[in-house]
């Protein structure tokens, strides 16, 4: 509806996609990826690779399907901790 | 006389651009257009329309994608973000503000609409 709006995100000069370096394995065990950059966008051959993003304590796993491509590594990695009352 | 357009029955003293808003995602814009590509004044009222335009209006609206259709399509995106696991769909499952407000007080909108199965 609004295109101008996915380009206001961000500044044209940095590039529209902040990417992590990723390692393409060609060999047998690809490892998971560790990587902070949360802010990372997830690319189209990032498909069927295994993350591990940090939350600010813990990584989380994460394998990227088809239709998380365009979103950012941090969405799949809640950084929140549910509030409980009085727990002992 | 109520006067049925698209299903939904309007009164006569209804205005047409009123009554076309009455219809879930068809909001002031379009309707301005449809009442423009059908030549009615703006502050025409439903009694005052020929039948022919009102039959014309009905198979206007059935070719655009509106209540159900519109309610469908949002729901699928919700629906989306949640499976995927994404903090977006988080928020919506728990009734919370999905882009960053406080939640301190006056979160009642997130409340009444944030759901996965969102009605409106």
């Amino acid at each position: 509806m609004q295109p101008t709006r996915c380009l206001l995100k961000r500044s044209v000069w940095k590039g529209i996609a902040l990417l992590p370096i990723v390692r393409p394995e060609p060999g047998k065990k690809a490892a998971p990826i560790r990587t902070q950059a949360r802010s990372a966008t997830i690319l189209p051959n990032f498909v069927g690779l295994k993350f591990q993003v940090h939350n600010g304590k813990v990584y989380h796993d994460v394998t990227i399907t088809e239709e998380m491509v365009g979103h950012k590594l941090g969405e799949f990695s809640p950084t929140r901790k549910a509030f409980i009352w009085n727990k002992k | 006389m109520p006067v049925n357009i698209f299903g939904a029955a309007f009164h006569e003293q209804k205005l047409v651009k009123k009554a076309l808003e009455s219809f879930y995602a068809l909001g002031p814009q379009t309707s301005a257009r449809i009442l423009a590509k059908y030549c009615i004044h703006p502050r025409a009222k439903i009694g005052t329309l020929p039948p022919k335009t009102v039959t014309a209006l009905t198979a206007e609206l059935s070719t655009m994608t509106i209540e159900s259709d519109a309610r469908k399509i949002l729901q699928d995106n919700i629906k989306r973000l949640r499976d995927m696991g994404t903090y977006r769909g988080r928020r919506h499952a728990m009734g919370l503000p999905v882009r960053g407000q406080r939640t301190r007080n006056q979160i009642e909108t997130a409340r009444k609409l944030n759901k996965v199965e969102r009605r409106g």
